[in-house]
């Protein structure tokens, strides 16, 4: 079998390197290149799809954060404000009951005052009419006759005011 | 003991004669070659295969991981205006990889035929040229020979074409340097395991001279150097030189 010499540069070998040169770089290009950059830019595209998700929800979160939290406000208000009433009407209503009492009490008192009157006035009348008896008995017993007690009530009145006004 | 270090065999020549390029011949550079194109594009298709964006499977690793070096290799010797120059450094660093690395399997390396790395040179020749005359012109690329002063135009001129020569015949030099040693230390072997086993008196030290037993192993050790070192390494310095002068071109 022929050989070709060591060191040489046969023509057609040549070029035919050089073809083979540029379909191996086609070959390379279509089967791993293409492939591979095409995979690549996929999940790339995933990954910044992810990313972007991410970032919506976050803003979503944040939305979210803020509602909460101006509900919140809004309840914490509300709720000061029930308190405030709650604590107004409460005054008003322990004062209205304080005034209800006093007056009750006032009445009361009055009435009282009223019934201790009329007592003293009931005792003084009875004592009066007593006094008046006892003293026409004495003063029968003293001028030993009968004092017709109709004929000196004026005298025993006016005595028994005397001894009511000095007493 | 006569050894002889030939070129590649010619398996077919085609009988008709081409003016200037000769008789087309089917040589073994051709078609170790072609093996080494059909490996290439075989493992391409294969380690691409069945692609997915998540949960990746160790092959697609290893895909993407070409891809990446590749992207990075290219794009850090050069700039990101190169891009489109990455699928033939690849091509480049692939070939010559493979090519250099065939010999292993007892296949005549591709790269031990000054042809194969004289076309891969005259192709980064013209691609250093056409950059140069992109950034500069067609007369600024020609004004650049007569630099730093007219006398040296030749100097120059000799140095533009050095280029390529230095590239393929670096390449070359080493790959055919693997090739001569390992013929050499084959002999060699041969020639000791012969007298070694001819000591045996008898028949039996006839018939076991015959067979080269130091040749098994041996030349494995200095194929660590010569295949493999002196292949990935002359590879290497192949694609760097191409990408370094190709952006040094542009940058006129």
């Amino acid at each position: 079998m022929q050989v070709q010499e060591l060191v040489g540069i046969v023509p057609w070998t040549f070029v035919a390197q050089i073809c083979n040169l540029f379909i191996q770089m086609y070959l390379i290009k279509r089967f791993l290149f293409k492939p591979v950059n095409a995979m690549l830019e996929k999940r790339k595209a995933l990954a910044d799809a992810q990313i972007r998700e991410a970032e919506e929800a976050k803003k979503e979160a944040a939305a979210i954060k803020s509602e909460y939290e101006q509900n919140m406000q809004e309840a914490r208000e509300k709720a000061g404000e029930i308190m405030t009433n709650a604590q107004k009407t409460a005054a008003l209503q322990s004062e209205e009951m304080l005034r209800e009492a006093s007056a009750q009490a006032a009445a009361i008192k009055a009435k009282a005052e009223k019934d201790i009157a009329q007592e003293k006035r009931k005792a003084v009348n009875e004592v009066k009419n007593e006094i008046g008896g006892i003293a026409v008995e004495i003063a029968g017993k003293v001028i030993e006759r009968e004092v017709k007690e109709e004929d000196h009530t004026k005298l025993i009145d006016d005595f028994i005011a005397n001894v009511g006004e000095a007493s | 003991m006569d050894i002889s270090i030939t070129g590649g065999r010619i398996f077919y020549t085609l009988p008709i004669d081409f003016p200037i390029l000769g008789k087309f011949q089917i040589t073994e550079t051709l078609v170790v070659s072609w093996i080494v194109m059909l490996l290439i594009t075989g493992l391409c298709i294969w380690l691409t295969h069945d692609l997915k964006v998540e949960k990746i499977s160790k092959r697609q690793a290893v895909a993407e991981m070409l891809v990446e070096t590749a992207n990075n290799f290219v794009i850090g010797n050069m700039t990101e205006k190169f891009r489109r120059l990455i699928p033939f450094v690849a091509a480049l660093f692939a070939t010559s990889v493979v090519s250099n690395l065939i010999s292993l399997t007892g296949l005549r390396s591709p790269t031990a035929d000054l042809s194969t790395e004289a076309a891969w040179a005259v192709v980064v020749f013209i691609m250093i040229t056409a950059e140069k005359i992109k950034a500069g012109g067609l007369g600024g690329y020609l004004k650049g020979f007569t630099t730093p002063i007219f006398v040296m135009t030749p100097f120059n001129v000799l140095s533009e074409l050095a280029t390529p020569i230095s590239m393929a015949c670096r390449h070359f030099g080493n790959i055919l340097s693997g090739v001569v040693i390992n013929a050499l230390i084959y002999a060699a072997l041969a020639v000791a395991s012969s007298a070694l086993l001819g000591l045996i008196p008898g028949a039996v030290g006839d018939l076991l001279s015959q067979i080269p037993i130091l040749d098994v192993g041996i030349p494995a050790v200095l194929s660590v150097y010569f295949d493999w070192f002196s292949g990935c390494m002359q590879a290497f310095i192949f694609c760097m030189l191409t990408t370094m002068y190709i952006a040094n071109a542009a940058e006129v």
